[in-house]
C-alpha cells in the first residue's frame, strides 16, 4: 500500500562510508508544493543527502520522517517517491518505452502500457522511444529518466544535476515541470550547479559544504 | 507487489535482454560446449571406461559456464547503475535476488539441454533410461548452484573482487551439491535406476531448499542498502 505524506524532515542526519564523513548533522525540512534546490561544491554531500532521502543508503545517525513515517515503512513509502540520478538507472539494452513499462508495472500502476505511452507523448519522446537506449545521446536518455520518476505521480521528486546534456528546449520543459510538479504538490528537491537553473526554479536554495548546510558566503 | 510477481518481472526482463542480444547464451553455450568437446577428446578412451570420466567432465562444464552466466547477468544491474531501476520500486528486496535466479536458472537449464545430449553421444552412453533422470539431476545441481552464486553477485553488485569472492566463496559452498550431483550421475552412467539414485536427488532436493530458503531471507537485507 502506498503511503502519503506532506512534509519531509531530516533531523541531524548524518552518513559515514569508513572514514569518509559525507553528511555531518543536517536539520532540513520540506513541504509539499515547495521546490528546494541544493548547490555546493563536489563531495560536499548533496548527492549523499538525495540516496538516504530515496532510501538507498541508510543514514549512520539522525532520521527521516515522511510525514509521520519512517524509513521503517519503505516499500509503501518507495511508491511516492520519484528520483532521477546522476547515473540515469536505465537498462541499456532495453527502450525507453520498455524501461518505463518495467518501471511502471514495478509500480503496479494499472494500464502501466498506456501510462508510459502517454508520458512518452507529453514529453514528446517520440522519435527515440522505440530504440535501444545505449542508441541515446545523454540529453535523451536523461528525459527519459525524468519520465520514468514521474510514472506513479510521486509526492516526493528527487532531482540529481537534472538539466544535465539537455537542450535549450529541454531544459525550458524541465523548468515547466518542475513548476507543474509544485503546483501539484509534490515536494522538489534538486541538486544541481547551476545557479541560474536554481534561481529560476527554486523557492529557496540552500548550499552545503563538507556534509553542512551552509550561509552562501561560506 | 507480491513477492512471486515483482521477481517474474525481474526475471522476465532478463530474459528479453537476453533473447534480444543472445550475448550470454552464445558466449557462455560455446564455452559450455568446448569444455565437453575438449574433454571428451582428451579423456576418451573405450566405450567402457567412458561413462567413468563423463560425470566429471559434464559437471565442470557446467560449473564454470554457470559461473560466467550468473557474472554476465549482475554485470547487467551494474551498467548504468540500472539496478537501482529494481531498488527504488516499492517491491520486496528478496523479490530482485528470486528474478535473478530464475532467469539464471532458465537461461542455464537451456544450455544443459545441449550439454546433456552432446555429452551422451560424445562419451557413448545409452540414452535409454538415462536422459530423465540426468535432466533431473542437472537441474536440482544447478538450481543450488545458481541460488547460491546469485547471492553472492547480489553482494558484489558494489565490490570491486567480485569475480574473485565468487570463485572464493561459491565453490566450497556449493561443494555438497556438486558432489552428489557427480556422484550420482556416475550411478546413472553405470546403469543405476531411477530408484537408485531417488537418495542423491533427496539430499540434491534439500539443499536447494536450504539455500534457496537462506537466499531469500539474507538477500532482504543485503540489497536494503548498497
Amino acid at each position: 500500500m502506498k503511503l502519503d505524506f506532506e512534509h519531509v524532515s531530516v533531523t541531524r542526519l548524518a552518513k559515514s562510508y569508513g572514514p569518509t564523513l559525507a553528511l555531518a548533522g543536517v536539520d532540513l525540512g520540506f513541504d509539499a508544493g515547495t521546490v528546494t534546490a541544493i548547490q555546493g561544491s563536489n563531495g560536499s554531500g548533496k548527492s549523499t543527502l538525495l540516496w538516504l532521502l530515496a532510501m538507498l543508503a541508510y543514514p549512520t545517525r539522525g532520521e527521516i520522517r515522511y510525514g509521520v513515517h519512517g524509513v521503517s515503512r519503505s516499500d509503501g513509502l518507495r511508491g511516492r517517491i520519484g528520483f532521477v540520478a546522476h547515473q540515469l538507472q536505465l537498462y541499456p539494452g532495453l527502450s525507453g518505452r520498455e524501461n518505463l513499462v518495467l518501471a511502471a508495472k514495478l509500480q503496479s500502476i494499472p494500464y502501466a502500457e498506456k501510462r508510459a505511452d502517454d508520458l512518452c507523448e507529453a514529453l514528446t519522446l517520440g522519435e527515440y522511444w522505440n530504440r535501444p537506449v545505449r542508441t541515446y545521446s545523454r540529453g535523451q536518455a536523461q528525459r527519459v529518466s525524468i519520465a520514468r520518476a514521474l510514472l506513479h505521480e510521486p509526492r516526493l521528486l528527487l532531482m540529481d544535476e537534472p538539466a544535465t546534456g539537455l537542450d535549450v528546449k529541454s531544459a525550458a520543459s524541465l523548468v515547466e515541470l518542475v513548476e507543474r510538479e509544485k503546483q501539484q504538490g509534490s515536494i522538489v528537491i534538486i541538486v544541481t550547479h547551476e545557479a541560474k537553473f536554481a534561481e529560476l526554479v527554486a523557492d529557496r536554495v540552500l548550499y552545503m559544504d563538507r556534509g553542512r548546510i551552509v550561509e552562501p558566503s561560506a | 507487489m507480491n513477492t512471486l510477481r515483482a521477481a517474474l518481472l525481474v526475471a522476465l526482463k532478463d530474459l528479453q535482454l537476453e533473447l534480444r542480444t543472445k550475448e550470454i547464451l552464445t558466449s557462455t553455450g560455446l564455452f559450455a560446449v568446448l569444455v565437453v568437446t575438449l574433454g571428451s577428446l582428451a579423456f576418451y578412451t573405450d566405450p567402457v571406461s567412458s561413462p567413468n570420466v563423463a560425470p566429471g567432465v559434464l559437471w565442470i562444464s557446467i560449473l564454470f559456464c554457470g559461473i560466467l552466466l550468473i557474472g554476465r547477468s549482475w554485470s547487467l544491474e551494474r551498467e548504468n547503475d540500472a539496478v537501482f531501476a529494481l531498488l527504488l520500486a516499492p517491491i520486496p528486496r528478496a523479490s530482485i535476488y528470486i528474478g535473478k535466479t530464475i532467469s539464471a536458472l532458465a537461461m542455464l537449464f537451456a544450455i544443459e539441454l545441449l550439454l546433456v545430449p552432446l555429452c551422451l553421444v560424445f562419451f557413448q552412453i545409452e540414452p535409454k533410461g538415462v536422459v530423465l533422470p540426468l535432466l533431473a539431476l542437472v537441474f536440482l545441481g544447478s538450481l543450488g548452484f545458481v541460488s547460491t552464486a546469485s547471492l553472492f553477485s547480489a553482494v558484489g553488485i558494489r565490490t570491486r573482487a567480485r569475480d574473485l569472492m565468487l570463485s572464493v566463496l561459491v565453490f566450497p559452498l556449493v561443494a555438497p551439491a556438486l558432489l552428489a550431483s557427480a556422484v550420482a550421475t556416475r550411478e546413472l552412467f553405470a546403469g543405476a535406476s531411477m530408484s537408485e539414485i531417488i537418495g542423491w536427488m533427496r539430499i540434491l532436493t534439500a539443499f536447494d531448499l536450504l539455500f534457496v530458503g537462506f537466499g531469500v531471507w539474507v538477500s532482504r537485507h543485503l540489497l536494503a542498502e548498497t
